[in-house]
């Protein structure tokens, strides 16, 4: 086999993968298995970006996403101990109209998305690290700072909220 | 020359995963599950903004910068929305969404 059709290939089983883990997360009864099919979704997400040449991004994504997000998910999971129930009842009254409503909505979004056409420039080749860090630290530099503001507000109020008397 | 994935593939993927996500928002019933597909969401976004940045990027990766944002508000807000579910699973035993109505009007 030439090696022509190794980038389409691995882009079909990507998104196989990355619709039906996703489908799992919305489906499956136990949260347990909806939090690792999560994290298994991002892993394969991961994957695309490697695909697309940002190895950066992949790189950030399996740190923060596949790690940290997962892990506080995880815990989520663990101190919010719940009885065992029948399936029906782990869906809203609303399922049926929530879900023709979010097909409804995708359908034209899908079809617009498919008529979206490369300019034909080759994308460039070496990575995304230089470009993503000479972005950062010169043109975006204080939405960088405000970022981390925000991280530290989001820590403090987590620790407020759940901070026993 | 390999065979490059049209930009609509990838365009169409990050659509039907954030369809999903949108899809999980409406029916789930549990707020963590809830939590997750917000999560999915946003990722779903992601690949959106890296493929245009990387097939469409005229100047530099200018999408993926927004990309490294996302991941920072991400992070925040699944640590914020965890300590609410918490809080309000301490006041009382669940996390169905519709059981907690302690603000309703």
């Amino acid at each position: 086999m030439s090696l022509d059709l190794i980038e389409p290939i691995l882009f079909g089983l990507l998104a196989l993968t990355i619709v039906g883990a996703g489908l799992g997360v919305v489906l499956a009864d136990r949260i347990t298995t909806s939090a690792l099919l999560m994290a298994f979704t991002f892993l394969n997400m991961a994957g695309m970006f490697v695909l697309l040449g940002a190895e950066t991004v992949a790189a950030f994504q399996i740190l923060i996403y596949v790690g940290a997000i997962t892990v506080l998910i995880l815990y989520g999971v663990m101190f919010t101990p719940q009885a065992p129930r029948a399936y029906g009842l782990f869906f809203q009254k609303q399922t049926t109209v929530g879900a023709v409503v979010a097909a409804l909505a995708a359908l034209p979004v899908m079809v617009i998305a498919f008529a979206f056409r490369d300019t034909g420039s080759i994308p460039p080749r070496g990575g995304d690290l230089v470009p993503l860090a000479s972005s950062i630290f010169t043109d975006f530099a204080f939405p960088f700072e405000v970022a981390s503001v925000l991280l530290l507000a989001a820590m403090i109020g987590a620790i407020v909220l759940v901070k026993r008397e | 020359m390999t065979t490059l994935v049209p930009l609509g593939a990838f365009i169409a993927l990050s659509a039907a995963l954030f369809f999903i996500g949108v899809a999980g928002v409406l029916v789930r019933r549990n707020a963590i599950v809830i939590l997750m597909c917000v999560e999915l969401m946003l990722n779903a976004t992601n690949l959106a903004f890296v493929a245009f940045s990387r097939r469409l990027g005229l100047i530099d990766e200018r999408g993926s910068v927004f990309v490294v944002f996302v991941f920072v508000v991400a992070a925040a807000e699944v640590a914020v929305g965890l300590a609410i579910i918490l809080a309000a699973y301490r006041n009382r035993p669940t996390v169905d969404v519709d059981e907690v109505r302690e603000m309703k009007g």
